[in-house]
């Protein structure tokens, strides 16, 4: 009963939240909490630059330098904390700016029908047979480097599974008696949209955001990765880009932790966050909910 | 014979003077039958001593026409020559009548005497073949009238009354306090009466099956005043005015099942009010009604109605309607040309068995659905869009499914309000406590903890209470209530269904009340449609109709009372 409540709540009900998650989903959201305090307060936590050498080349985790150092000699632990800031403002941009953008589409198109439905239902048809990474690989080399053309591009595929979501759920809505009957009182679209559609949809979209932001922090390190990143803001797909760079990184010892710390922090925030999702798909669809 | 024509009695010794009767006009032909209804104190017994000249205590001002002759402007004595020769009263059965301590056959005898100039002997045979014309014993002229059953006794008020076998015979509430075999016998006895003797009759009652028997024409009398007057066949099947209607809904002869509803409110002392005396009482009433009094007027082949509305509004009119599915490449005709009208004050039922299209008219008439064809009426205006639902006293509907009809995130008050704060009415107080009203009047608690609840907590019961509630909260004036009780348990659908049709009684709105439970429609509606594979398969008053014929009950298919009410 507690979780039916969860599930058409609305946003202030939403601290009630914690309470119906898993063990699993917890540990995730404390993860992922001490995450973003920790990049938040990266220059406190830091004693070096993230950007200029502060000790020996490549020296193995010690006292100073608690995760070692790179080629240059630069930190790795402020290297990590501040890529983190990187890495978690595209996976929350992504997700605010595909999830909001996504549910508007989907909304417009279950609700207006017609031509603005055939529209967007076709556009959402071609991007989700386009192979995203190579278009985004071309995109964004096309674009230049930066962090906002990452989110851009990244956003630009990922709206349609929010959009394809909202706009089945809309659809059956439009058709439930409560939106008929307020129908009758002459209630306009602005208003069915804001008592009604909203907050009917908002955990298909949270779960929907969650989603897509684990998957554009991925798919941001990939794109870095592949040195089609922002050079001057070092996310943690960057790091790793670096350090396969060096030559015959894998003949030594120094992955041990220059590769390690960077993908442990990128493992670590996208299974939080999967971790996190599968409670709240539990939540928000009737149909996995088992007790 | 009989002209009646601006006839006014006024009890003018009692401070404030009473006009009883006012302005009454009617006339009768030889051997013509005239019934005359109302609620007690109408006026109807005065106006038939009016007639009479009986009245010593009343200024009686008009004229009373009799065979050509003015009654009122003849001198008493004269008056009363007429009295009982040609125009005779069976007074209303009661011990009083008859003089306690002469006898019988001597008081029947006395108006002989008198009038026909009989001896004592030829009047005692007289009397013997009356008694023995009503199926009363001659030997009972020697009795004394507390010896008598109340059936004998209005035996031989009939007798006495016939004995100078009158032209015009007034009788007045023949059957009431007798049993229900007295009282057949007795109409039996005034049928046969009236055919063997010609006379006219003016009959004055209150036992509508009694009237409808016996009369050709009906008046209705409302505070001293004609409101509707009119063949008694069209008169009881299709009443014009809502208080003639109100008469009849009120007969338990008529509608066997339905509970028992009066008219609300009593009526007004004669001659209190300016305007129309039913006003207060009325469920169309605007201040027209109470501004003046509307004349009677003719609105048909003989028939005339005192109403500023001329007569029951119709609501809701539907004309032709027709709406076919498409589904899986097949075309559903699931309404094929439905014709359907609500008028005011009444419930109406739509019956059918599910897929008949009851719930498809339903919605098209708050148009959740559209038509394909035909056009939907509310209060003479053709609605085209959602100008009758979105108003304040527009129609509003109730859905079946009470899960559904509210959104379960809504707390109680929100769901309430919702219509109100579509329609922008008035400012956020007034919206809540007329929603806190809403809900008191469906008899569910107003206190903060139940406002606050969300609806998703709430029984099947109460959710669909809060629908209803929601729907009452813009005082609709026609209700469309879609199978409202189909999810209920039967003691909570008696509950809900009580409460709704008090709510209706008292506050005057129509119904549209939709159900595949003829058992249900006979116990709330007035007038039945019965919806069959999208066509209207009967329609009618409810006693027409659903009628139980024998055990069976499903309802007997009366296609030309269909046609009547055209």
């Amino acid at each position: 009963m507690t979780a039916l409540n969860i599930a058409y709540g609305s946003p202030r009900r939403l601290s009630r939240l914690t309470g119906t998650l898993s063990a699993g989903g917890r540990i995730g959201l404390l993860v992922l909490i001490v995450l973003l305090l920790l990049s938040a307060a990266a220059p406190l936590v830091c004693h070096h630059s993230s950007r200029e050498t502060s000790g020996p080349p490549l020296a193995p985790p010690n006292a100073a330098h608690w995760m070692g150092t790179d080629d240059l000699g630069v930190d790795i632990w402020a290297q990590v904390c501040f890529g983190a800031r990187i890495s978690l403002l595209v996976g929350i941009g992504t997700a605010l700016l595909a999830g909001l953008g996504g549910a508007l589409a989907g909304i417009l198109a279950g609700y207006c029908g017609g031509w603005v439905d055939r529209i967007l239902m076709r556009l959402i048809d071609i991007l989700l047979v386009l192979p995203d990474l190579p278009v985004m690989i071309v995109l964004a080399a096309f674009f230049g480097p930066s962090v906002w053309t990452v989110i851009g591009v990244l956003s630009a595929f990922s709206w349609v599974f929010t959009a394809r979501i909202v706009r089945a759920r809309v659809l059956s809505l439009k058709q439930r008696r409560f939106i008929q009957a307020a129908e009758t009182y002459g209630a306009g679209p602005l208003y069915l949209m804001r008592r009604h559609f909203l907050p009917e949809i908002f955990p298909l979209v949270a779960v929907g955001m969650i989603r897509l932001a684990g998957r554009a922090i991925v798919a941001e390190a990939g794109l870095s990765f592949l040195g089609l990143g922002d050079p001057t803001s070092r996310s943690w797909g960057f790091i790793l880009h670096h350090a396969l760079s060096f030559p015959g990184i894998y003949y030594t010892a120094f992955w041990k932790w220059w590769l390690l710390f960077p993908w442990l922090a990128l493992t670590l925030v996208v299974l939080s966050l999967a971790l996190i999702g599968k409670d709240f798909e539990n939540i928000a669809d009737p149909r996995m909910r088992s007790h | 014979m009989l002209d009646v024509a601006k006839l006014s009695i006024v009890y003018h010794r009692v401070r404030p003077a009473v006009p009883a009767a006012m302005d009454i006009d009617f006339s009768l032909a030889p051997g013509e039958s005239l019934g005359i209804i109302g609620e007690s104190g109408c006026g109807k017994t005065t106006l038939a001593l009016g007639l009479m000249g009986l009245l010593r205590e009343a200024e009686v001002r008009g004229q009373v026409r009799f065979q050509g002759r003015d009654l009122n402007a003849l001198a008493p004595a004269r008056r009363r020559r007429y009295q009982w020769r040609h125009m005779a009263m069976v007074f209303q059965n009661s011990l009083e009548v008859f003089n306690p301590v002469i006898s019988l056959g001597e008081q029947m005898a006395e108006p002989l005497r008198t009038h026909l100039g009989m001896d004592r002997r030829t009047a005692r045979k007289r009397v013997s073949a009356m008694l023995d014309l009503t199926g009363l014993d001659p030997a009972w002229q020697d009795a004394y009238a507390h010896q008598l059953s109340g059936g004998m006794r209005q035996r031989a008020l009939i007798a006495m009354a016939l004995g100078c076998a009158p032209d015009l015979l007034i009788v007045d509430e023949p059957t009431t306090s007798l049993d229900p075999e007295s009282r057949q016998a007795i109409l039996d006895l005034l049928e046969t009466l009236k055919q063997q003797m010609g006379f006219a009759l003016i009959l004055i009652s209150h036992n509508l099956p009694a009237v409808q028997r016996l009369t050709i024409r009906l008046m209705t009398l409302y505070a001293g005043r004609l409101v509707e007057t009119g063949r008694t066949a069209d008169i009881l099947r299709n009443p014009l005015h809502p208080y003639t209607r109100g008469l009849i809904n009120a007969a338990p002869d008529f509608f066997p099942f339905k509970d028992l509803w009066g008219i609300p409110g009593a009526p007004p002392k004669p001659g209190d009010s300016t305007g129309c005396a039913f006003e207060p009482r009325c469920c169309q009433a605007e201040s027209v009604c109470r501004r003046s009094r509307p004349p009677l007027t003719p609105v048909g082949v003989e028939r005339q109605v005192a109403c500023h509305k001329g007569g029951i509004e119709t609501v809701l009119q539907a004309v032709g309607l027709i709406k076919s599915y498409r589904v899986g490449g097949r075309t559903i005709n699931a309404l094929k040309g439905v014709n359907l009208t609500v008028r005011r004050g009444e419930v109406a039922a739509l019956v059918g068995p599910s897929g008949s299209g009851k719930s498809t008219l339903a919605h098209i008439l708050v148009r959740v659905l559209t038509a394909d064809a035909g056009e939907v009426r509310f209060l003479g205006q053709t609605v085209t869009n959602r100008e009758a639902t979105a108003v304040m006293g527009g129609i509003q509907i109730v859905f079946q499914d009470p899960g559904e009809a509210v959104s379960h995130r809504f707390t109680v008050l929100e769901a309430v309000r919702e219509p109100l704060d579509i329609l922008g009415w008035q400012d956020r107080p007034q919206r809540d406590a007329r929603a806190a009203a809403a809900l008191a009047a469906m008899h569910l608690p107003t206190g903060p903890d139940f406002l606050g609840r969300t609806c998703h907590a709430l029984s099947g019961g109460q959710r669909q209470r809060v629908a209803i509630a929601r729907a009452l909260v813009t005082e609709p004036v026609l209700l469309v209530a879609d199978e409202i009780t189909a999810m209920l348990d039967p003691s909570t659908q008696a509950v809900i269904l009580r409460e709704l049709k008090g709510l209706q009684q008292s506050r005057g709105f129509s119904m549209l009340f939709i159900t595949h439970d003829i058992h249900l429609a006979r116990k709330t509606a007035d007038r039945v449609y019965v919806l069959e594979q999208g066509r209207l398969a009967a329609q009618g008053a409810v006693f027409d109709v659903l009628a139980v014929n024998g055990n069976n009950s499903s309802p007997r298919r009366m296609p030309r009372a269909a046609m009547e009410n055209e």
